[in-house]
């Protein structure tokens, strides 16, 4: 159908939550957690590495609510504890690639010819291996840690972003405003960071909160193989990896941190859709 | 020419909205008598498309209900029946076609079968008999080799041989009513003239019943029995086509009809050319723009092995002078070389050969002050007013930035500077503060226009900048480049497939046909009498709103609807 001609009927799309509901409950999601990481010290009951032998494999009471791990560790402080170090996992792990995505992308899709070509070749050769297997190899040759998990995020990450950016920044060079720019002698930083960029980027921004729940769920795989975050430091991951083992004796040790690992990425994906339709990347 | 055939009644759809129902069409009730083309006008966004499709129970949304209503087609009402018989009367009693037949054909198809489907479907014809019917429906609709042609696919037809092949695909089920959506809008006028012609005959010789859903109301004096007039879903006016037109009633149909650009009233621009405008060829003025035997030239096709690359001359060897404070017209079809000519001259498109100089520097030796100077003095409004706005900035922010980089005003006299300039395009200073989503289409362009004027320019080009407005905006817009024009002394390079427009606002013509320029002289000069066939054929292709002025049959050079201009003593340049 021709979608001129249609003009006076708005097609509205049916959706599941009201647009500002899905805002409030996403942000509201994130901002607990924030909350629960930024007074960690004041609101967790007990220290999250203090090993009390006494209280080994406590099912949740009302002394330690979430119950206790093999080492007599309180759950609930560990997971508020946790908060701290996964909500920087998913911030700085999706911060680096967004940035360096973003401008790749828009040089490449701006200036296109051998500049583009060279980049989306690197893009090939890095989709060309598994995401785990690249990231895995690169904190194996920096050494475990958090910080070289990062490093292999911004590495890797990246790929998605830049092409992304590209593929709008390609299709808005043409456009009329574009060229309007040119004709008028707006130099190319201009064109590009101003003009264009701000157009292409709200899919982008859409696609690094649902990008927050993967690199958080990575960040649980790599500490899970004993890559990330090191022992007896808490973090969601390790301590579901922690609670395999007893996942039939004391199957809260390892439900309660994969609930909040559920719950942040849920906080994050709403978000994304309600930010996806204030940018209006569906219209 | 007898009985009615469709008659429809207190028709009222409303779309369920966030805030309450919203009526779409009020109350809407018109006939449709055997063998008679109904011409149904209206703005965009008027509702006649949605009529139409809520005809045959096309609704675009399920949001949409239809409230009231009867719709009797031979003693049925489509408003009640099953939606299994509705699959009946869709193509079968009742066909369409649609503005772009592009998106409307199968793509992986070929033309012949898609006929054939639908014979095969309605009139449950085997594959053989199927095959002969499509071919001959094939040659009904203008395609020369039929036979051949049947297995072709859409791509390899221009756009003209593809709306044919739609209306064949709409005539396979031998409809009684066929329902033609803005069938030529997308088509140049020479085409645009043979589908219009088409139809016609189709009518006559099937006696089918057309619905003939347009924008233009001249192309609704030449093919139309009756016109009924639309806006903001409403039927406002109807009744025999002369009658209209002549004697209007509703206030909206007097602005419609005189909004015209094929209005005697047009050729006033001719008029005005004022005695001391600078004489084209007169050794003293200085040429603003000078072009040079210009060749630009693209290549396409072919691969980094195989080689093959083909060049293709979008303009091919252009010369031509503008004086400073002349409006030039440059008309020609699409694929003309318009666009590109105006791209080159302001240095966005490659020269291959040739030379562009403006105001004395040449673009093609000295690239880099050519350029500077062209940034400076000259700026471009362009055809699709949304797409030609940054979305993400408010007008103001659009018009400051232009004035900021440029350097042409002291920051401190930047917001003034942007009322001025709202205020010269006819914009509230309000305008400021708004984005392009929330403004009209004519709204849109007249902000265009404004960053245009910001440069502060000698030469302005406007790419087909009225071609995606209504005609009563068009006419605004078309005033306000009259009145612009007249006081500023500027010059404006004005590109169109419209020619009526052009003769009203353009003192010369160019005319162009495949890169080449065929004709040029003094608007008055080309439209009464046209040296070259082709720009006779696209004069005489024009819709004129008088009826009594037919599509093609009447004689090329029409002397005697334009009146004699008093014309300056010189040869054309």
């Amino acid at each position: 159908m021709s979608v001129e001609t249609i003009s006076p009927a708005p097609i509205v799309r049916r959706r599941l939550l009201p647009r500002r509901l899905t805002l409030v409950v996403g942000a509201g999601i994130l901002l607990v957690f924030l909350v629960l990481a930024l007074t960690a010290p004041l609101v967790a009951p007990y220290d999250p590495i203090y090993q009390n032998a006494e209280v080994r494999l406590q099912p949740p009471s009302l002394a330690h609510l979430f119950g206790t791990d093999n080492f007599g560790r309180d759950i609930l402080s560990r997971v508020i504890w946790g908060a701290r170090i996964d909500l920087q996992i998913a911030v700085i792990g999706v911060l680096f690639p967004f940035l360096i995505g973003t401008t790749v992308g828009t040089v490449a899709g701006f200036f296109g010819g051998v500049v583009d070509a060279a980049f989306m070749r690197l893009v090939d050769i890095i989709l060309a291996f598994p995401f785990l297997v690249l990231m895995l190899s690169i904190i194996a040759i920096l050494g475990p840690g958090l910080g070289s998990f990062y490093i292999a995020m911004a590495l890797v990450g990246w790929v998605s972003y830049a092409r992304l950016i590209r593929a709008q920044m390609l299709v808005l060079k043409s456009s009329d405003y574009a060229v309007a720019a040119v004709s008028l002698g707006f130099s190319r930083t201009r064109i590009m960071f101003r003009h264009l960029l701000p157009n292409a980027i709200a899919g982008s921004i859409v696609f690094s909160m649902s990008d927050a729940t993967l690199v958080l769920l990575s960040g649980a795989a790599v500490s899970y193989l004993g890559l990330g975050v090191q022992p007896p430091l808490a973090e969601w991951g390790v301590m579901v990896a922690e609670g395999q083992s007893f996942i039939t004796t004391g199957w809260w040790i390892a439900v309660f941190p994969g609930l909040s690992i559920v719950t942040l990425a849920f906080g994050f994906s709403l978000l994304g859709d309600a930010l996806g339709e204030l940018l209006g990347v569906h219209e | 020419m007898s009985g009615t055939l469709l008659s429809v009644r207190d028709l009222t759809l409303t779309v369920q909205g966030e805030g309450g129902p919203r009526t779409l069409i009020d109350n809407v009730a018109f006939d449709l008598r055997e063998g008679e083309i109904l011409g149904l006008v209206g703005e965009s966004g008027s509702g006649k498309s949605l009529l139409c499709r809520s005809l045959v129970r096309l609704l675009p949304s399920l949001l949409i209900r239809m409230e009231s209503g009867a719709i009797h087609l031979q003693g049925r009402d489509l408003a009640t029946i099953s939606d299994a018989e509705m699959l009946k009367v869709r193509g079968g009693e009742i066909g369409m076609i649609f503005q772009n037949p592009t998106s409307h054909l199968d793509p992986v198809m070929r033309i012949g079968d898609q006929i054939a489907e639908g014979i095969r479907y309605h009139q449950r014809l085997g594959a053989g008999p199927a095959r002969a019917a499509a071919v001959e429906i094939l040659a009904q609709v203008g395609f020369p080799d039929p036979k051949r042609q049947y297995d072709s696919y859409p791509h390899e037809f221009s756009g003209g041989m593809r709306q044919r092949a739609m209306i064949g695909v709409a005539l396979s089920c031998d409809p009684k009513i066929l329902i033609a959506d803005e069938p030529t809008t997308a088509l140049d006028v020479t085409i645009q003239a043979q589908i219009l012609t088409l139809l016609m005959d189709i009518r006559d010789k099937r006696g089918l019943s057309i619905i003939l859903i347009t924008h233009d109301l001249g192309i609704v004096a030449q093919t139309c029995d009756r016109i009924a007039v639309m806006r903001a879903g409403r039927l406002l006016e109807q009744g025999p086509k002369r009658q209209i037109l002549s004697n209007p009633k509703d206030p909206y149909t007097i602005n419609l009809i005189s909004s015209h650009p094929s209005m005697p009233e047009g050729t006033a621009a001719a008029m005005f050319v004022p005695a001391e405008a600078p004489v084209a060829g007169l050794p003293r003025v200085k040429p603003l723009l000078e072009i040079d035997d210009l060749h630009v030239r693209f290549r396409t096709g072919g691969s980094l092995f195989k080689g093959g690359a083909k060049t293709i001359s979008a303009v091919a060897g252009v010369s031509l002078q503008v004086m400073p404070g002349e409006t030039v017209g440059i008309v020609g079809e699409s694929g003309s070389g318009k666009s590109t000519l105006a791209r080159a001259i302001l240095g966005l498109n490659e020269i291959s050969s040739g030379h562009v100089s403006f105001d004395g520097v040449d673009l093609a030796q000295q690239r880099g002050a050519g350029l500077a100077k062209l940034r400076r003095e000259a700026a471009m409004v362009f055809q699709d007013p949304y797409n030609a706005l940054n979305p993400r900035l408010t007008i103001g922010q659009t018009l400051a930035e232009v004035l900021k980089v440029q350097g042409k005003c002291p920051p401190s006299a930047i917001r003034a500077r942007v009322e001025e300039l709202l205020d010269l395009v006819g914009l509230e200073r309000e305008f400021a503060t708004r984005k392009p989503r929330s403004m009209s289409g004519g709204q849109c362009q007249r902000a265009g226009i404004a960053r245009a004027l910001a440069v502060d320019p000698k030469l302005i080009i406007a790419d087909e900048c009225v071609a995606a407005l209504d005609v009563t905006i068009q006419a605004q817009i078309i005033a306000l480049f009259r009145q612009l024009t007249e006081t500023m002394n500027l010059t404006l390079l004005f590109i169109a497939h419209d020619l009526a427009i052009v003769r009203n606002l353009c003192e010369r013509v160019i005319v162009m046909y495949r890169g080449e320029i065929v004709e040029q002289g003094r608007s008055e000069e080309i439209f009464a009498r046209p040296q070259h066939a082709y720009t006779a054929a696209l004069i005489a292709a024009i819709p004129d709103i008088d009826p009594d002025r037919p599509l093609l049959s009447r004689p090329a050079p029409r002397c005697d609807l334009l009146p004699m201009p008093v014309l300056p003593a010189e040869t054309m340049p």
